[in-house]
């Protein structure tokens, strides 16, 4: 989540630097570019988190409803990963820093891509409707079953976690976002 | 350009993971399933008459129509299921939040140090 403005700020800056403060620096054109990118991951990132406990809510969704937004998580997934890859290539290098941080976020970042993946893989390959509708039946065997069942439960616990590390960049993106009405 | 290449060294780490998921399906699939039929036993278990329910046979292209499978969408009966959800994240959240703020505390008071004692007349 907040990876993206320390991709937008300076290279020198933490992955957890808050945008405002640099990029007021940078100008007001600089800022506003910021501004938005940050809005940008702000937003995405709650309709991202919104769509997975929707998604997971299987028995309140339905079956179509299930399988059309894990379709979709899955293709937003594949998005969000690219929009913060610039934080992925700098934590993975810092990894042996013993100064180094975001190590346990990076740890639940690669758990969470992993389960995430093999949940969505596995429900395209166990799909009755979605799939169908395309013209696709693919009906895999038990193991994919047991292997959606189990990485949405693994995803279950790491999606909250990962929203939780990052609470203060949420916290502060959301006070501007959300209070950009309410000028001081 | 640069947002394509991230997207395809994002597709190359995804596919990993995928090749990954297949492997473990085809060398040791028993380990999350148990034991897995042979595809004999398989043959003989599809030749079974199934139940009332209409299963699709795998590999065929069906016409399909316009059956997006909305049906069963959002029926308030089962706002508990999305509330139980809801609650396991938040509890969650709640819990990392409350772990990392006590975490940063104590890396606050242990940098600031504890309090200098105070001094007595054997100190010199």
């Amino acid at each position: 989540m907040p990876e993206t403005q320390a991709a937008d700020g300076p290279p020198a800056a933490a992955p957890t630097a808050p945008t405002a403060p640099a990029a007021a620096e940078s100008g007001p054109g600089r800022r506003r570019r910021i501004a938005a990118r940050t809005r940008v991951d702000f937003w995405f990132d709650a309709v991202l988190f919104v769509g997975y406990t929707l998604a997971y809510s299987y028995s309140f969704t339905g079956i179509g409803i299930h399988e059309w937004l894990g379709l979709g998580l899955g293709v937003a997934l594949l998005l969000h990963i690219t929009l913060h890859w610039d934080w992925v290539i700098r934590t993975t290098r810092r990894l042996l820093d013993p100064r180094g941080h975001d190590k346990l976020i990076w740890l639940v970042n690669l758990a969470l891509l992993v389960a995430m993946t093999l949940c969505v893989v596995s429900g395209v390959l166990i799909s009755r409707v979605a799939l169908p509708y395309f013209g696709f039946s693919l009906l895999a065997g038990p193991f994919w079953t047991r292997l959606h069942d189990l990485t949405a439960e693994v995803t279950l616990g790491l999606v909250p976690v990962h929203v939780a590390l990052r609470w203060r960049w949420i916290v502060q993106v959301g006070r501007r976002v959300l209070g950009a009405r309410h000028p001081r | 350009m640069k947002f394509l290449r991230h997207l395809a060294a994002t597709a190359l780490v995804v596919a990993v993971v995928v090749v990954l998921g297949l492997a473990w399906n085809h060398f040791a699939a028993s380990t999350l399933v148990g034991s897995v039929p042979s595809p004999l036993q398989r043959e003989i278990n599809h030749s079974q008459p199934r139940g009332r329910v209409p299963v699709p046979v795998p590999g065929v292209i069906r016409n399909g129509g316009l059956n997006l499978g909305l049906t069963s969408m959002l029926d308030p009966v089962n706002l508990p299921v999305l509330r139980h959800t809801v609650v396991i994240e938040a509890g969650v959240i709640a819990a990392v939040v409350i772990i990392d703020v006590g975490r940063r505390r104590a890396r606050r008071a242990r940098r600031t140090g504890p309090p200098a004692p105070p001094l007595s007349g054997d100190d010199g």
